[in-house]
């Protein structure tokens, strides 16, 4: 099992900066996915961690031995691609001892751990197609075998679910996620998708213009972004701005929320409260006690198991989500409620 | 079996005005070899006959084969050596053009670097640039050299309008390929030589083979570079046709020469037909 550590790393493409600055430690047996949107630089991290890219300046260890310059093919890493990237010339079998090959193991070996990959992925019965022939997930499947059966340290791979239909997804993150607690290899992936980092990783890095912006586990990323910029690229809509007293009461708009001071870490000042559409009670009657704001719904959008309310609340408008057990009337007049634990508050100047 | 499938799909596919449009084009591929077939077959058409007058059927006696074919067949022809000649110069020039083209092609379809633009456009000259004048200008040289007549002028002088087309095809091909399966295979391990032999060749291969045929065809057909460097020495189809032509007038041994001039290439095109489209052809490759 291998620890990953990027020590001060920068990249450079001519003029063009990739990555300006990053430093990451990526724990022995962890899975750790980089986020960000398209171009921030996370494919060339990851790049740079297989060998792919040499840093311009800074290093990469690996169990604190530096490998920045060792050559992509001694670095004993393994990378599944987005598109997968199986040799469409080669069967599966062929396709899956590639790596044993061409590295000279001996014919007896590679005929055992081919058998024993084989079991392992669930493709046995298809050993003898092409590519060409197999579907998507199968195929996935073909890469990551072709790529553990090398007995990679650490194991890359870029936007892992992003090719799979909704019902696929689920099936290849559940396979993903066991078979790295199984084997406990160190794991890192990249993708865009902060549905995708949330649902498979122990930690995420989220990537922004080439700078680490937040290193940490999917909840805490997720309930207590360090930004707007984070908190808006993580899918939260009810960012408002308010003005935060010493007392902890955060004044908006729409009213004033108490906030809970052990969780808000932000004592005073201008800043953004940020409300989960998710942790917001609709309520149809005017309850007792606090961080009661008063509205009116103004839209409604159903998708099936949950439904969304655009609620005006004194000129802002506030996200509802909840599940559709029941379907509220446009118009309706209403009391929304936040228990103070569930509301986040950022710094302007963050 | 393939055939009626084929026939049945055009008839439920197309309607009448596709239908005679394709064989228009059909017609104006095939006919004019439809005069070049009578004529190899006459004994005598003079005009202003629709057909021959005489028929070498009518003549059996008087020649065992059509007098254009008894001429071509024959060693005065000369179209032995031209064909021999014809092939050996197509073959050397299509291996030497893919050792030029396809490092050029890798570093066109991935690299970027100055003057890039202007090194493709400077690439695609030989194309707009008359032969006539390449040719007369090389000629000057060549004698000087001494590769007036031989077959090294002809080969290095066939190479200057293949080049633009196969960089042209392979650099296509290469940006198809991506870089996606190089660096899996080195990933995996693979040392360069393995990855080029294990992964990049047999992917390339389709685009290969069709460089490679439409190189060997266009070297097959040049005429007037082969005509200034050959002297007269080194003859080819092409050469041997046009002296055959050059008086004006077709008789019968000149529709035998051109209708023998188009067989490598139409017995070439059928074979890489064949080979591009088997299915199994990935099988052969990676063992």
């Amino acid at each position: 099992m291998t620890k990953v550590q990027l020590k001060g790393v920068r990249k450079d493409f001519g003029a063009f900066t990739a990555i300006s600055q990053i430093d990451l430690d990526i724990n022995s047996g962890e899975l750790v996915a980089l986020l960000g949107p398209s171009g921030c630089g996370k494919t060339t991290t990851l790049r740079m961690i297989a060998g792919l890219e040499v840093p311009t300046y800074g290093h990469i260890l690996f169990d604190d031995d530096d490998v920045s310059e060792v050559p992509v093919q001694d670095r004993q890493v393994g990378m599944v691609f987005q598109r997968y990237a199986l040799f469409p010339h080669m069967t599966v079998e062929k396709n899956v001892m590639f790596g044993l090959k061409v590295r000279g193991t001996p014919k007896a070996e590679i005929e055992e751990r081919l058998e024993e990959i084989l079991d392992v992925v669930q493709l046995q019965q298809f050993r003898h197609r092409f590519p060409a022939q197999l579907s998507g997930g199968q195929m996935q499947r073909v890469a990551i075998a072709r790529t553990l059966i090398t007995k990679p340290s650490v194991l890359m791979m870029d936007e892992p679910l992003a090719n799979l239909d909704t019902k696929l997804r689920g099936e290849m993150r559940r396979f993903i996620r066991e078979l790295q607690q199984r084997l406990g290899i160190t794991t890192i992936f990249v993708t865009h998708d902060q549905i995708e980092a949330m649902e498979l990783a122990d930690r995420v890095a989220v990537i922004f213009d080439g700078k680490l912006a937040q290193y940490d586990a999917p909840d805490a990323l997720y309930q207590r972004p360090n930004s707007v910029e984070i908190a808006d690229f993580m899918g939260a809509n009810n960012i408002f701005a308010a003005q935060i007293s010493a007392s902890g009461l955060a004044t908006a708009a729409f009213g004033t929320l108490q906030l809970d001071r052990d969780i808000v870490t932000v004592r005073e000042g201008a800043g953004r409260i940020l409300l989960r559409s998710e942790a917001i009670d609709l309520l149809l009657e005017e309850p007792d006690g606090e961080n009661v704001i008063e509205g009116t719904v103004e839209g409604r959008e159903f998708f099936g198991a949950t439904v969304n309310y655009t609620v005006t609340c004194g000129g802002e408008i506030i996200t509802v989500n909840e599940q559709s057990r029941r379907l509220v009337e446009v118009g309706q007049k209403v009391w929304l409620r936040i228990e103070p634990r569930h509301i986040w508050a950022i710094r302007d100047d963050a | 079996m393939a055939r009626r499938k084929f026939k049945s799909a055009l008839n439920s596919r197309l309607s009448g005005f596709q239908k005679i449009y394709l064989l228009l084009i059909a017609g104006f591929i095939l006919g004019p070899f439809i005069p070049l077939l009578i004529q190899s077959f006459a004994f005598r058409w003079a005009w202003p006959d629709l057909l021959p007058g005489t028929w070498w059927l009518e003549q059996r006696e008087k020649s065992l084969l059509p007098l254009a074919w008894d001429y071509v067949l024959s060693p005065y022809s000369r179209v032995w050596e031209a064909t021999l000649n014809t092939v050996f110069i197509g073959l050397v020039v299509t291996v030497i053009c893919l050792a030029i083209c396809l490092p050029a092609a890798r570093v066109l379809a991935r690299e970027k670097f100055r003057g890039k633009s202007a090194f493709e456009f400077f690439l695609s000259m030989p194309l707009i640039v008359p032969e006539a004048a390449i040719g007369i200008a090389l000629l000057m040289i060549f004698i000087r050299l001494g590769l007036a007549g031989s077959y090294t002028g002809i080969i290095i002088v066939h190479l200057i309008p293949t080049i633009p087309y196969m960089i042209r095809m392979l650099t296509a091909v290469y940006q198809g390929l991506g870089t996606d399966f190089e660096e899996q295979a080195m990933i995996l391990g693979a040392s360069r030589w393995q990855v080029m032999r294990m992964v990049t060749l047999p992917m390339l291969l389709p685009g290969v083979v069709a460089g490679a045929l439409f190189t060997f065809l266009v070297s097959t057909n040049i005429f007037l570079l082969t005509f200034f460097m050959g002297q007269g020495k080194i003859i080819t189809l092409p050469t041997l046709l046009f002296s055959k032509i050059a008086g004006g007038t077709l008789d019968a041994s000149a529709a035998g020469i051109t209708l023998v001039v188009t067989v490598p290439g139409i017995i070439l095109l059928l074979i890489t037909e064949r080979f591009i489209k088997e299915e199994a052809f990935g099988k052969g490759f990676g063992n």
